[in-house]
């Protein structure tokens, strides 16, 4: 048991010191990320001047929400999972994991923990110096379960977000290129993950359908938990449980991506 | 002059050849820029649910506006960003001595050589959603009003072009740094706001500074309001001052270059 917790690990440090390389890569997305809350600030306040409230939110709350979503993105979100692992399949890398008692899932996320964890702490810096304008804007519900209860959440929201990352790279073993799925997978979390608006500003039926699904889950859940976008307790519950049973179909997904690929694998290259 | 013309056919007549013999991907990019832009489409939408005005411009002048600046993207996407996005990755690997060895102006070889036709067809929704905006606000435009919003669509397209070049050319100095050419669709976010909504220090940077809101705000206008000869001038002062930035920015860079992998 923990011998194969010991090679996780290393791979994990491994994750970590190869993601600090690129620490400068990160630096410059979060910088960037910073003009999108620009964007957002002048776009939402615009759009306040002509009204106190929208959606029963102040603009103060619905940058927060905006503000919360970036950070949740750079602690929970995937990346380029999806194509670093399709150009191990391409390379023929995973070769050597085929050979070796290692599970290729396992070390993949140990590696997007570490990833997540630079790039968690990276995105913090950028925010930290632009804290005293934002200060004034900033207000989050005070109700202590909701700290409590966006770890899980946000420990869910990172399962779901490098398992879909981990399905499109899986879609190598059919496709060449996989680059179309995963700018078109980006648009789709983008909107039903609420990084363009807050779900909750569609017309009710459309967010309804959008609970049900998996992109819901990814950011805008944890967010919504943070900012009192859901209001109570029990719907937060809820959303914990159909949370965890598309974490659970996503992985039993992988798992069948994975044996079902790997029988047209045909292990060229490595 | 003609013979450039004759490469760049020469290079359509190739990527048009290559979209036949890969026509799903063809399909499936089509289909992913329209998402991307019915995300943008959807965003307004799901605002003007919520307030009548952004900046005094009302849902339809709004979806014009953000129509005008999917355009000018789309064709930007079309005619150059394969192109500019492998010059990116050549500078990188060294696989740019290919282009350096051609018979011609470095930047229009390295520019021109791919097209995206998934791009240009979207180009076609992009103004549908500009005529439908315009036909909600019961605009009718002169020929005239048209020809300049086509001509004004043609330098935002050149200065799109080169800021593109410009966070492109940055490779000739910072090898490691991958993924800069996402900045630009940073930037390019702020086309979709109108110019109202800029105040203070914002409006400085970006609507004086940076060409990003000009773009879109100078041909915009002059379908909802009629041709403004400031806006006009500023977009063509804009226009002359981004292209020779690209230039200059591209071969002082070029002069870096080591033909060296990174």
């Amino acid at each position: 048991m923990f011998a194969a917790l010991n090679k996780y690990r290393q791979a994990f440090l491994i994750g970590l010191q190869s993601n600090l390389v690129y620490r400068a890569n990160f630096a410059v997305r979060g910088f960037f990320s910073l003009f999108h809350l620009v964007v957002v600030f002048i776009l939402w306040g615009a759009a306040y001047a002509h009204a106190p409230t929208i959606g029963g939110f102040s603009f103060g709350q619905t940058l927060t929400y905006f503000l919360v979503m970036l950070v949740m993105q750079f602690f929970v979100g995937a990346f380029n999972e999806d194509y670093q692992i399709s150009e191990d399949i391409r390379n023929g890398l995973i070769n050597q994991f085929l050979l070796k008692p290692i599970n290729y899932f396992l070390y993949r996320f140990s590696i997007f923990v570490a990833a997540r964890l630079v790039t968690g702490v990276l995105i913090l810096l950028p925010l930290l110096v632009a804290l005293p304008l934002l200060k004034d804007y900033l207000t989050l519900p005070a109700e202590s379960w909701r700290f409590a209860l966006v770890i899980p959440a946000m420990v869910f929201s990172a399962l779901i977000q490098f398992s879909i990352a981990y399905c499109f790279g899986m879609l190598t073993f059919w496709f060449l290129d996989i680059q179309g799925f995963v700018i078109l997978s980006m648009a789709i979390e983008s909107l039903l993950g609420g990084q363009m608006f807050p779900l909750d500003l569609m017309p009710e039926w459309i967010y309804r359908t959008a609970q049900c699904l998996p992109f819901y889950y990814q950011t805008y859940f944890p967010t919504a938990i943070l900012t009192g976008r859901i209001s109570d307790l029990g719907q937060v519950l809820q959303g914990l449980g159909i949370q965890l049973a598309w974490v659970l179909v996503l992985l039993g997904i992988n798992q069948l991506l994975w044996t079902r690929g790997l029988r047209r694998h045909t292990a060229v290259g490595g | 002059m003609t013979r450039y013309l004759e490469i760049w056919l020469a290079s359509a007549r190739y990527s048009v050849t290559r979209t036949l013999m890969f026509r799903f991907d063809f399909f499936l990019w089509a289909l992913v820029e329209l998402f991307w832009m019915a995300v943008n489409l959807l965003l307004i939408s799901v605002i003007y649910r919520h307030t009548d005005s952004v900046a005094g411009w009302n849902k339809y002048e709004m979806l014009l506006l953000v129509g005008t600046s999917l355009l000018v993207q789309r064709f930007l996407m079309g005619f150059f960003w394969s192109s500019l996005f492998e010059m990116g990755r050549n500078i990188r690997s060294g696989n740019f001595d290919f282009f350096l060895a051609q018979p011609g102006n470095v930047l229009f070889m390295a520019s021109t050589r791919k097209l995206d036709p998934d791009g240009l067809m979207n180009s076609f929704v992009a103004m549908g959603v500009v005529a439908y905006a315009a036909r909600q606000l019961g605009l009718q435009p002169s020929v005239l009003d048209i020809s300049l919003y086509a001509v004004m669509i043609l330098c935002g397209l050149i200065i799109h072009y080169s800021m593109l070049v410009i966070t492109i050319s940055l490779a000739f100095w910072l090898t490691s740094a991958q993924g800069i050419e996402g900045s630009y669709f940073t930037l390019a976010e702020f086309s979709r706001l109108p110019r109202e909504a800029f105040k203070g220090v914002a409006s400085i940077v970006f609507v004086w500074f940076l060409p990003v809101v000009i773009v879109s705000n100078a041909p915009a206008r002059t379908l909802l309001r009629g041709f403004d000869p400031l806006w006009g001038l500023g977009l063509l002062a804009a226009t002359l001052v981004w292209f020779s930035a690209a230039v200059i920015v591209f071969h002082r860079g070029l002069r870096r270059y080591t033909s060296a992998s990174s």
